[in-house]
Order: structure tokens, then C-alpha cells, then sequence
């Protein structure tokens, strides 16, 4: 497999600031292998990371500091992720939560979200997902009531669901409108193939071509102009990006 | 040791339950039987007693006075042991008691008198009659127990006489049969052990008779059997997974290798890093898979089922699949029944099997081919098929596909973890479906392969309801 051009280095993917500052992030996580790494991850990123290892201990903190963003552990001491999560949101504590878990069924994804998660990742996971994970909760996508949505020279209409480019129509499929929309929704994040199947697409699973890439190298052929750098860039073990501008 | 063995087998327990059952039933015996023969003996003594008095009541005075000195000396008295003439004033004339008997009346009635009443004159208890004779004279008579005595004793012999061969005979057959279960059991416990000691060939002596315990070591050999066998699949499977994590891994060795060694630029060991994690991988992936279908295998897990529609399962997965068939030049397409047809199910996992047949389809079909997604009602079961043009599977390894790791030897140069089909069989027990392969027959140089989900009529959701 040939390794497209436009790759980026993992560390310039740009990681958001909610009012300039570093993210914070509380962690709750009894598993100090898994803790420690993922500390240290996301400290290579600017976040700042507080780390809990009881589930009592984070329902504290978490409601009593500020944070934007909490990754939790579904099997915890003491007091067990999901009714921590269920505690903070009966006391009105609307952070963000990541949902961490060692079983993937599905049932227990769909009793992560209904506890009150956002999202729910399966270990092991890679960091990157991690990464875009936590970098889509902190930055909830533009789902205001715009008809338009305009990216760099990308514009979308989404009641005549049409898209142009520069003022050009392009012809899209239902299904590229789709991803562009999503894409469009989060310029500037990095999304990872996991993330695009399961939001774009609805499927919880590894398929075992690279189906995303095609999608996206489609998708591409249509929205880019000739001679200039793709809009959509590829980032090297993580996903893709819109370019903000 | 052999003693303690012995006393653990369960014939030799039941032997000695036997004994002391046959011990308790000749206990009883002797109990009512003496008791029986007791009253019966009272009985009879009162009688005597009775009918001696009424004979001795018509003697004359004097002829009374000397049958009773008579009787003192001679052998009637082992019958009659009490033969004594009281005056009016109940004082002592001639006979064996000194003294009147406390307690007796003289009413021609038989009473038990206790020794003490007598004053010494007896041992033991006597059942005594008073009567009066002429001359107004009391005349008692007495008779003792010892004859129960004896019978008792009689009887006590004649019980231990019967009762201790029988218990004897009982024991050592008992012995006899425990010892030989025992040493059947002995062979079986050494075989058992050889094969904890990892001889997973060796199996249980059988033998000749057709008994319980035959039948119980037949059925630990059958079962050992089939762990044989499953373990011999567990060790293939581990070799095949060795194998398939080793072959990306033996790349990325070699290629970081060849990068140290040649000093390559900048841009190319970035190209070699990137190749590196493509091959990391695919060896993730394995491991990813296998966990997966351990997963669905042991979870069996429903919580997720739900009604899901075929036709929307299969334009989900065009939608999905249809630029990548493109791009080799492969016309993906759905022909669905008129009527919706709705399964019970897990619309992810559902979809996940489709996924892969899609996939594998798409693999095995080379340019300008077609796969064809079909869902129609057959015989009351709802058929999910993915037809395709490609290089088929021959008879003989449609079944071993889904094992773990098959990979067909016309397909070993087309990537894939070979666990596909797999995890495609664990979903589809999980929804009680079978899988069926069959031929396309599209063209003899080409034969394709028709997968067909077979849903049965337990697993739809009539239209309607």
C-alpha cells in the first residue's frame, strides 16, 4: 500500500483550546498501566490531565472541579462508571463523557450512552482514537440550525442539498453528501475511520478493507480542484481532516 | 491402607448395611417371639395353678396335711414350686413358706407376688393362688418364673446359632465383590492418571460385562474422545495463528533491518515506518478477530436483538460496499423480494455478516464480475444469498471454510486474516441461522460461490404482528 503524499506527522495535528487554555480532562481509570499512558498521551497533546483511581474519588472531583472532558472507566472500585456518570448528570454536570470499557458487545455500548456517556471506546484502543475522540466531545460539532455550511471554498446547502465549490455545483451522492455534510460539521478535527463508520454509516464493526479510504478517495475526486492541495488530508494512523481553511 | 480402600467401596458399605439389617430383623424376631412365648407361658401357669388348687381342695384334712409335706420333698416341685398350709389365722402349718405373702388375698385368683413379699422364702418373683380348704385352713400355691427364664435363654442360643454364619457368609461376599470393583476401579484410577499426565491417547479398560460401570467408563471414553479431538483442532488453530501473526511480523523484521542497514533518506524511512505499522496491523487485526468471535461464542449475548429488515440490512451494506466494487469494476447489486421480510436479530452483528460475504465476495470475483445480494422467502425461511462470479470453493472445503484460518490454497495470495467466515458462523448460531455454500454456476471457469443465509421460520416477525 502505497502511503498517500498529503500524510501528516502525528504531532501537528492540531489539538482545540476552549478559551485559549489547555483542556482539562479528568481520568477515571483503576488500571494504573493503562492510566499512566494515557496521562502521558494526552499531556504530549496539552490537555491536562487529572487522574482518579476509584470511582467514589471521581464522582468528588468531577463534581466539584470544572472540567471539559471525562474519560471513565466502566468497571471501577467502589462506585461502578456508569452510575457515576448516571450521579453527575441527575446533579446536572453536563462534561462530556468518554466511555471506557473492556466489553465491546453491543448492549453494553448502547447502556454506556443511555447512563448518560457521549461516546464509548473499547479497550484496547489505539491513542489517536482516543485523541479524536475526546478532540470531538470538546469541540461539539455546529449542529446549529444553518442551512449553510461553509468550509473554505466548500458551501453546502442543506435544504436544496446542494454543494458547490468556488460558486460551482458539484454533483454529489446521497451517500458523499452524507460524509461531506459530517465532514463539514467538524472542519479542522481529526476523524478516524471507526469514527466516520459509525457515525456516518451506523456500523460498529473493523471491516476488513480499508472501505473508508474509498469513500473518502471518491469523495475527493469530486471536491478537489486540480493543482491544489486536497481539501480532505490524511492523517497518518488516525484518520482524515477537513482543512478549516 | 487396603482395609481403609476397602471399607470406602460402595458394595462393601452396602454389605455392611445389609449385616446390620439382618441383625436388627433377628433382633425384632427374638423380641416378639419371647414376648410371646412369655404370655403364653403365664398363661399356662395360671392354669396349673388353678387346676392343682381345685384338685388339692378336695382332700380331706389330713390327707391335704401330707400331700403337702410330700410335696416339699419330691420332683413335683420343679412344677409346682410352692406348696404351703396356712391355718385360719393364716399361721404357718406345713409346706415351703414360713410366712403368710404380703399382698396375697386367698380369692381363688392368681396374683404376681414380688420376692420381698415372702420374707426370704424366695428368689424370685412367684405367681401365687390362695384358697381355702376345710377345716377353714388357707392353702397356697406357687409357682415361680423361671421357665421364662429359660425359654428366653433357649431362644437367645438358638438366634446367635443362626445369626453369626449368616453375618459371616454376608461379609465376605461383600468382600469378595468389593475387591473386585475395587480393582476394576484400581485400573481405571492408574489409566485416569496416566492421561492427567498429558497421555490424552489412553482410555479406560473395558471390559467384558455389560455393567453400569462399563457403561459409565464407555461414556468417559466417548468424552475423551471428543476432547481429543477438540484439543488436536485448539493446537492447529494455535499453530495457524502462530503462523498468520508471525508472517507480518517476519516482514516488519526484515524491512526495519534492510532500513538500518542501507541509511536510507529521511522521506524513505518514514515510507519504511508507515509500511512497518501497516503490517503491525494487520497482525492486530488477527488478534482483534479472534477475540471478537470468542466473544460472540461464549457471550451469547441477545440484548441487542431487535427486528431488522433484510432489504434495509442489504441497501445499507450496497451503499457501504458499492464504490469499493467499483473500483475493481464489479457490479454490485440487490434483487429483493416484493414484500419487506423482517428477522429477529442484531442489526450490527447482522450487518457485520453481511459485511464479510460482501467482502470475501468482492475479493474472490475478479474484473468485470458481479455480485449479487438476493433476499426472498423460501419454504417458510427467509433466504439472505451473496452470489458471485469468482473463483468458487471447491466441494470438499465448503465445510472446513469456516473453520479458523482456512484459507483456500487459490486464495492464498489474496490478503485476509482467514477469520472471517468464522466469526460469520458465531453470529449466525447466535440467531439460530445456518450458513449454506453452494456454487453460482455462472460459468465452468468461473464456477462463483452462492452464500445463503438460511433463516428459520422461528426467526421472523410475520408482517402484521
Amino acid at each position: 500500500m502505497s502511503v498517500p503524499p498529503e500524510t501528516h506527522r502525528p504531532e501537528t495535528v492540531p489539538v482545540s483550546h476552549t478559551g485559549g487554555a489547555a483542556p482539562r480532562v479528568l481520568l477515571v481509570e483503576d488500571d494504573s498501566k493503562i492510566a499512566q499512558e494515557v496521562v502521558e498521551e494526552l499531556e504530549s497533546r496539552h490537555f491536562h490531565v487529572q487522574h482518579e483511581e476509584s470511582g467514589a474519588a471521581g464522582l468528588a472531583i468531577g463534581l466539584n472541579a470544572h472540567f471539559d472532558v471525562m474519560i471513565v472507566d466502566r468497571m471501577l472500585p467502589e462506585l461502578d462508571g456508569l452510575t457515576l456518570i448516571e450521579t453527575l448528570r441527575e446533579r446536572r454536570v453536563h462534561v462530556p463523557v468518554l466511555v471506557l470499557s473492556a466489553l465491546s458487545a453491543v448492549d453494553d455500548r448502547v447502556s454506556g450512552l443511555k447512563a448518560g456517556g457521549d461516546d464509548y471506546l473499547t479497550k484496547p484502543f489505539a491513542m489517536e482514537e482516543l485523541a479524536a475522540r475526546l478532540e470531538a466531545l470538546l469541540r461539539r460539532p455546529d449542529n446549529s440550525r444553518h442551512t449553510m455550511l461553509r468550509v473554505g471554498p466548500l458551501e453546502m446547502d442543506l435544504i436544496a442539498r446542494t454543494v458547490t465549490r468556488n460558486g460551482m455545483p458539484i454533483d454529489l451522492l446521497p451517500r458523499e453528501f452524507r460524509l461531506l455534510e459530517y465532514l463539514m460539521r467538524r472542519p479542522g478535527q481529526v476523524l478516524t475511520r471507526n469514527m466516520l463508520l459509525e457515525d456516518v454509516w451506523n456500523y460498529r464493526f473493523i471491516p476488513q478493507t480499508n472501505l473508508v479510504d474509498v469513500h473518502i478517495g471518491k469523495l475527493r475526486r469530486k471536491i478537489d480542484e486540480s493543482g491544489k492541495p486536497p481539501l480532505i488530508q490524511s492523517i497518518r494512523g488516525a484518520g482524515f481532516m477537513l482543512r478549516a481553511s | 491402607m487396603l482395609r481403609n480402600e476397602l471399607f470406602r467401596t460402595a458394595t462393601f458399605r452396602l454389605t455392611l448395611a445389609v449385616v446390620a439389617a439382618m441383625i436388627c430383623s433377628a433382633a425384632l424376631q427374638f423380641f416378639f417371639g419371647y414376648s410371646q412365648a412369655s404370655v403364653f407361658e403365664a398363661r399356662r401357669s395360671d392354669m396349673l395353678l388353678l387346676r392343682e388348687a381345685s384338685i388339692l381342695q378336695r382332700e380331706t384334712p389330713s390327707e391335704l396335711e401330707q400331700q403337702v409335706r410330700d410335696r416339699a420333698t419330691d420332683d413335683l416341685r420343679i412344677i409346682m414350686n410352692v406348696t404351703t398350709l396356712f391355718d385360719a389365722q393364716q399361721h404357718y402349718i406345713v409346706g415351703d413358706l414360713r410366712n403368710w405373702p404380703t399382698g396375697l388375698v386367698a380369692d381363688g385368683h392368681v396374683h404376681v407376688i414380688e420376692p420381698e413379699a415372702m420374707g426370704g422364702g424366695s428368689a424370685t418373683v412367684l405367681r401365687m393362688v390362695g384358697v381355702r380348704v376345710r377345716g377353714g385352713r388357707y392353702l397356697v400355691l406357687g409357682r415361680s418364673r423361671h421357665m421364662r427364664t429359660e425359654l428366653r435363654l433357649m431362644m437367645r442360643h438358638s438366634m446367635l446359632v443362626s445369626i453369626v454364619p449368616t453375618v459371616l457368609f454376608a461379609l465376605m461376599t461383600g468382600i469378595i465383590l468389593s475387591h473386585r470393583a475395587l480393582s476394576r476401579v484400581k485400573d481405571m484410577h492408574e489409566a485416569i492418571d496416566r492421561i492427567m499426565e498429558g497421555d490424552l491417547h489412553e482410555r479406560l479398560p473395558s471390559g467384558k460385562q455389560n455393567d453400569d460401570l462399563q457403561r459409565l467408563a464407555g461414556s468417559v471414553n466417548r468424552m475423551l474422545d471428543r476432547l481429543e479431538q477438540l484439543l488436536d483442532e485448539i493446537r492447529d488453530v494455535g499453530n495457524d495463528i502462530a503462523h498468520d501473526l508471525r508472517t507480518p511480523l517476519a516482514r516488519v523484521r526484515a524491512r526495519l533491518d534492510r532500513a538500518l542497514n542501507a541509511g536510507h533518506s529521511a522521506e524513505a524511512l518514514r515510507n519504511v515506518i508507515a509500511r512497518t505499522i501497516d503490517d503491525l496491523d494487520q497482525s492486530f487485526s488477527i488478534i482483534t478477530a479472534l477475540l471478537r468471535i470468542g466473544e460472540i461464542e461464549n457471550g451469547r449475548r441477545r440484548a441487542g436483538f431487535g427486528t431488522v429488515d433484510l432489504g434495509a440490512l442489504v441497501a445499507d451494506i450496497v451503499d457501504l460496499y458499492e464504490p469499493i466494487a467499483e473500483t475493481k469494476g464489479i457490479i454490485l447489486s440487490h434483487a429483493g423480494a416484493d414484500t419487506p421480510i423482517q428477522v429477529q436479530g442484531d442489526r450490527d452483528l447482522l450487518i457485520e455478516v453481511l459485511a464479510n460475504l460482501v467482502d470475501n465476495a468482492i475479493k474472490f470475483t475478479p474484473e468485470g464480475g458481479r455480485v449479487e445480494i438476493r433476499t426472498c422467502m423460501k419454504d417458510d425461511c427467509a433466504l439472505l444469498q451473496v452470489a458471485d462470479t469468482g473463483i468458487g470453493i471447491p466441494a470438499g472445503e465448503r465445510k472446513a471454510v469456516m473453520g479458523r484460518f482456512y484459507r483456500s490454497d487459490k486464495s492464498r495470495h489474496i490478503p485476509g486474516s482467514g477469520l472471517g467466515l468464522s466469526l460469520v458462523s458465531a453470529i449466525l448460531a447466535l440467531h439460530h441461522a445456518r450458513l449454506d455454500i453452494m456454487p453460482s454456476r455462472v460459468h465452468d471457469s468461473l464456477p462463483g460461490v452462492t452464500m445463503g443465509i438460511i433463516f428459520p421460520p422461528s426467526t421472523l416477525i410475520q408482517a402484521g404482528n
